[in-house]
C-alpha cells in the first residue's frame, strides 16, 4: 500500500503541468508568476497563518545558492516543487524540505546582471540569461527544451528579468539601457521558443514618438525592460514599465520627451500592438527606471467601478490610472522628501521645479537616484483597500558630464550620483489608500537604509517584508505593528511569496544566499 | 644534500621575488607632477564607473575608499588599466604606457598611508600626550591595551592618511560613524545604559556601553532611548593642544602600524 501511495505521488509531480486555466485562476497553493497573479497583487488566498498565530512561525528549510550574494529570484512554486534561480543557474526544490531535485547551470555564462525569477507553462521552466538568451527547461529534469537568443550577447544585452507566461506566449525584455542599448518586448511561442512579435521600447524613425528625440539621440537612448509586468485577460493587454533614457544624467543631447522611457505601456498580447501608454518623468536626468511592477485592481473611483492600475514610481510619486485608456485618475507622493516637482498636472504630467538636474558639479535631489522605490513588488489586499509598498527617504547629488557611446555594453550613464551624507536615510514599508494614495499607516524599517524586500499580503490580514539588515518580518495589514521576525542577518533584496504543500501554508524569501522558508509548527 | 637544494630554492625564489619588486615600481616616479597630471587623465577616463575623485564607485570599486584594494602593487595597477580586468566590466584603457603609469601614480596617491608618508615631529612626546593630555587612550586600543568605546587605532598608520587623521582630530563630524553613534537607554526596569550602539534594528539593541561590557538588550525592555548626534571623539584637539604638540600627535598617530 505504501508502495502503491508513493508511486501515486510520484506520478502527480511527473503529470503536473500548469495550464492556461491555472494561470487565470491561480490555485492558493501554488505561485505560478512573478507577482502571483496576472494582476501582481502578490494577495495569497492562503489563510493558515493569521494575526494570531504568526508568532509561532519557524524557518521549515533553508536552501543555499553561493554564486551571487545577493539572490533577487522570485520563487514559483508548482504542485509542491519550487523554482528558484541566480544569474546562470535554475534549481528545482522539493518545497516541503528545500531538497534539491535538479540543478541548471549555464555553462561560461557572462556574469551580467542580477536574475530576478523564473516562469512556468505547460512542463517547462523559462529563464532569462546573463548572455541574454531566453531558455526553456523541462520541468521535471532541468534539461533544456530550447534556447532562444532575444539579443546579440556581444551587444551587451543580458536578460535579468522574470519571464512573463501569458496565451501560450512567453513575454521577455532586456536590460542595458544604462549603457545606451536601446529595450525592447518579445513574445516567443511557449512551446517552440519561436518569435511571434517584437516592440521597440523606443519609436524609431516614422514611428510615432521618435520625434521625442533630439537628432540622433533616439539611437542610444535606453528604455530597458528589465523587470517583469502585468496582464489583463479580459482586455487582452499586458501592462509593463520601462526603464531609463540614455546617458541617464546628461539631458542635453537627448532634448524632448523621450519616449518612451519612464512609462508604463499596454500592448496587444496578441500582436504586440501599442494600446496606449503613460510616461511618469519625461525627460528624465536621474536614472528613475518606472519598471516598478504595476497592481491591476477592479475599484470604485469617483462613484463608478474603474478598471485601475497602481504603479508607485522610483520618482516618488503614486499614480492611479484607468488601465482601458491609461487615462491619469490621480497622483500623489508617497514620499516627504521630495524637491524635483511641486506636484502633477491634470495629466498627471510633473510639475518641475527648475534647477534640480544634474550639474558638473553636483545639484541637490530628492529623492536620489537610488529613488524612492524600486524593483521590490508593492502588493495590495482587497479587502483593505490598502497598496503597500517599501519607501524610502533620503536626498543625493547628482552630477553630470560628457560622454561617447561605446558599443557592446559599456557605462553611458555620463556620470553619476551620490547619497548626500547630510541626510539620513530610512526606509519604511507604508500602506495607502489606493484610491487616493493617503498614507495609512507606516512601518519604520529601523536601521534600514537602502533598499530590501518587496511585500507580499495574505487574506489572514498579515504583510511579510524583509530589510537590507536581513530582518524577515510579518505586520499587521490594518496597522502596520510588527508581529513577527526572523533574523536571517543578510541583506533582504528580493520579493516574498506564499504557497502550501500538503495542506501546510509556507512563505519563502531569497535572503542573501538563502531561500528561507517558513511554516507553523506541526503542534500549532 | 637535500636540504642545501632546498635552500637554494628558497634563496632563488627570495632573489625572485626582490626582483618582482623591482619590476614593480613606477617607472615616473610618484611625484606630485605625476600624479596631477594622472589626475586629469583619470578624471577624463574613470570617473563614470569609479565615482569623482575615486571615492564613491557606482558600477566599480571606490578606488580611494577601500582598504582591500590598497596592497595592489603598480604593476597590478598598470596591467587592470592597459588589459583591463578580465570577467569584469573593467576594459583596456589603449592610453600610452606613459599615461597609464601618470594614472597609477595618481590612484596611489589617492591610496598614500600615513605610515607611507608619516610627518616629522617628536614621536615621542606624541606618545606621551595620547596616554596623557589628549587622553587619547582612555577610549582607544592600541595593541590590546587602552579603552574599548573607541575604534582599534594598533594599525591607524597603514589604514588611514595623514589627512584623515588630522581631519579625525580637529574637524567635528555631523554624524558619528555606524557603531559609534552614543546612545543612552532607559530600560523599564529603571536602570539606565550608556554606551555606542553596535547594531540595531526593530527589535534587539547591542551596546557596548561606557563600562566596556556589552548591553544584549531587547526593544521590549525599554523605556525610551536618547541618542546623541556629536560623537564621542572631541574635534578640538588643535585648541586643547599646542600647535606642536598636536603635530607630534600626529607624528605618533601616523606610524602606528601592526
Amino acid at each position: 500500500m505504501l508502495r502503491i501511495t508513493l508511486l501515486f505521488l510520484v506520478a502527480h509531480v511527473a503529470l503536473a503541468q500548469v495550464s492556461n486555466q491555472d494561470l487565470l485562476n491561480p490555485p492558493p497553493e501554488n505561485w505560478l508568476t512573478y507577482g502571483g497573479s496576472y494582476d501582481s497583487q502578490r494577495h495569497t488566498k492562503l489563510d493558515e497563518i493569521t494575526p494570531g498565530n504568526v508568532k509561532n512561525l519557524q524557518a521549515a528549510w533553508i536552501f543555499p545558492i553561493t554564486s551571487t550574494n545577493r539572490l533577487q529570484t522570485v520563487p514559483l512554486v508548482v504542485d509542491g516543487v519550487m523554482y528558484v534561480s541566480a544569474p546562470n543557474e535554475v534549481y528545482a526544490l522539493d518545497a516541503r524540505s528545500g531538497r534539491e531535485i535538479w540543478q541548471y547551470r549555464r555553462a561560461n555564462g557572462l556574469n551580467r546582471g542580477p536574475n530576478r525569477g523564473v516562469a512556468v507553462f505547460g512542463n517547462l521552466v523559462y529563464v532569462g540569461t546573463p548572455d541574454a538568451y531566453l531558455v526553456a527547461l523541462d520541468a521535471r529534469t532541468g534539461t533544456v527544451a530550447w534556447e532562444t537568443q532575444i539579443a546579440k550577447t556581444s551587444d551587451g544585452y543580458f536578460s535579468p528579468g522574470a519571464p512573463f507566461v501569458a496565451d501560450g506566449k512567453v513575454i521577455a525584455g532586456v536590460g542595458g539601457g544604462d549603457n545606451g542599448l536601446n529595450g525592447w518586448l518579445d513574445a516567443y511561442d511557449a512551446e517552440t521558443g519561436k518569435l511571434i512579435w517584437r516592440w521597440y521600447t523606443i519609436p524609431r524613425p516614422g514611428e510615432p514618438g521618435n520625434e521625442t528625440w533630439a537628432g540622433d539621440s533616439w539611437k542610444t537612448g535606453g528604455g530597458g525592460t528589465w523587470l517583469s509586468g502585468s496582464y489583463d485577460p479580459e482586455l487582452g493587454l499586458i501592462y509593463w514599465g520601462l526603464g531609463n533614457p540614455a546617458p541617464d544624467f546628461d539631458g542635453d543631447i537627448r532634448k524632448g520627451d523621450n519616449l518612451y522611457t519612464e512609462s508604463v505601456v499596454a500592448l496587444d498580447l496578441k500582436t504586440g500592438k501599442l494600446k496606449w501608454h503613460f510616461q511618469f518623468t519625461p525627460h528624465d536626468v536621474h536614472d528613475w527606471d518606472s519598471v516598478e511592477i504595476p497592481i491591476l485592481v477592479d475599484a470604485q473611483f469617483n462613484g463608478r467601478m474603474r478598471k485601475v492600475m497602481a504603479h508607485a514610481d522610483r520618482n516618488g510619486f503614486y499614480y492611479v490610472l484607468d488601465r482601458e485608456t491609461g487615462e491619469f485618475l490621480h497622483g500623489t507622493p508617497f514620499i516627504d522628501q521630495l524637491n524635483w516637482a511641486t506636484g502633477l498636472t491634470p495629466e498627471g504630467r510633473p510639475i518641475r521645479v527648475p534647477g534640480v538636474e544634474p550639474t558638473l558639479t553636483g545639484n541637490f535631489v530628492c529623492p536620489s537616484t537610488s529613488g524612492a522605490t524600486n524593483w521590490m513588488s508593492p502588493a495590495y489586499n482587497p479587502v483593505t483597500g490598502l497598496f503597500y509598498l517599501a519607501a524610502k527617504e533620503g536626498c543625493g547629488v547628482s552630477f553630470k558630464g560628457r560622454q561617447e557611446f561605446r558599443p557592446g555594453g559599456f557605462d553611458f550613464k555620463a556620470t553619476g550620483y551620490i547619497e548626500s551624507p547630510e541626510e539620513p536615510w530610512q526606509m519604511y514599508v507604508r500602506a495607502l489608500d489606493l484610491t487616493t494614495g493617503e498614507r495609512k499607516w507606516e512601518y519604520m524599517q529601523v536601521n534600514a537604509k537602502s533598499y530590501g524586500a518587496g511585500l507580499i499580503s495574505t487574506a489572514s490580514g498579515l504583510i511579510f517584508g524583509g530589510d537590507d539588515q536581513g530582518t524577515f518580518a510579518a505586520l499587521d495589514a490594518r496597522t502596520g505593528a510588527p508581529l513577527w521576525h526572523f533574523e536571517t542577518n543578510y541583506r533582504i533584496s528580493a520579493s516574498p511569496i506564499s504557497y502550501a504543500v500538503n495542506g501546510h501554508q509556507y512563505v519563502a524569501v531569497a535572503a542573501g544566499v538563502n531561500i528561507i522558508a517558513f511554516r507553523l509548527p506541526d503542534t500549532n | 644534500m637535500f636540504r642545501a637544494i632546498v635552500l637554494i630554492i628558497l634563496l632563488a625564489a627570495a632573489a625572485w621575488a626582490q626582483r618582482g619588486v623591482q619590476r614593480n615600481t613606477n617607472p615616473l616616479g610618484s611625484s606630485p607632477e605625476v600624479a596631477t597630471a594622472g589626475r586629469a587623465l583619470y578624471n577624463q577616463n574613470c570617473t563614470n564607473c569609479h565615482g569623482l575623485d575615486a571615492t564613491a564607485g557606482d558600477r566599480a570599486p571606490a578606488l580611494a575608499a577601500q582598504r582591500s584594494y590598497n596592497r595592489t602593487s603598480d604593476q597590478d595597477l598598470f596591467d587592470a588599466l592597459t588589459k583591463g580586468i578580465p570577467g569584469t566590466g573593467m576594459p583596456a584603457l589603449g592610453l600610452s604606457t606613459d599615461d597609464s603609469w601618470r594614472i597609477v601614480a595618481y590612484i596611489r596617491s589617492l591610496r598614500a598611508s600615513a605610515a607611507d608618508f608619516p610627518p616629522k615631529g617628536d614621536v615621542a612626546q606624541g606618545e606621551a600626550i595620547y596616554n596623557g593630555k589628549g587622553e587619547c587612550s582612555t577610549c582607544h586600543t592600541i595593541g590590546g591595551r587602552g579603552g574599548l568605546i573607541g575604534p582599534d587605532l594598533t594599525n591607524l598608520g597603514a589604514r588611514s592618511s595623514v589627512r584623515r587623521i588630522r581631519e579625525a582630530l580637529t574637524v567635528a563630524k555631523p554624524h558619528p560613524p555606524a557603531g559609534y553613534r552614543p546612545v543612552t537607554v532607559h530600560l523599564k526596569d529603571g536602570s539606565m545604559v550608556r554606551g555606542v550602539l553596535k547594531n540595531e534594528n526593530n527589535f534587539s539593541l547591542q551596546i557596548l556601553g561606557t563600562d566596556d561590557q556589552l548591553h544584549l538588550l531587547s526593544s521590549n525592555e525599554i523605556e525610551r532611548m536618547v541618542r546623541d548626534d556629536a560623537s564621542l571623539m572631541p574635534s578640538d584637539y588643535d585648541t586643547r593642544l599646542a600647535a606642536e604638540e598636536l603635530t607630534n600627535l600626529l607624528a605618533y598617530l601616523s606610524r602606528l602600524v601592526r
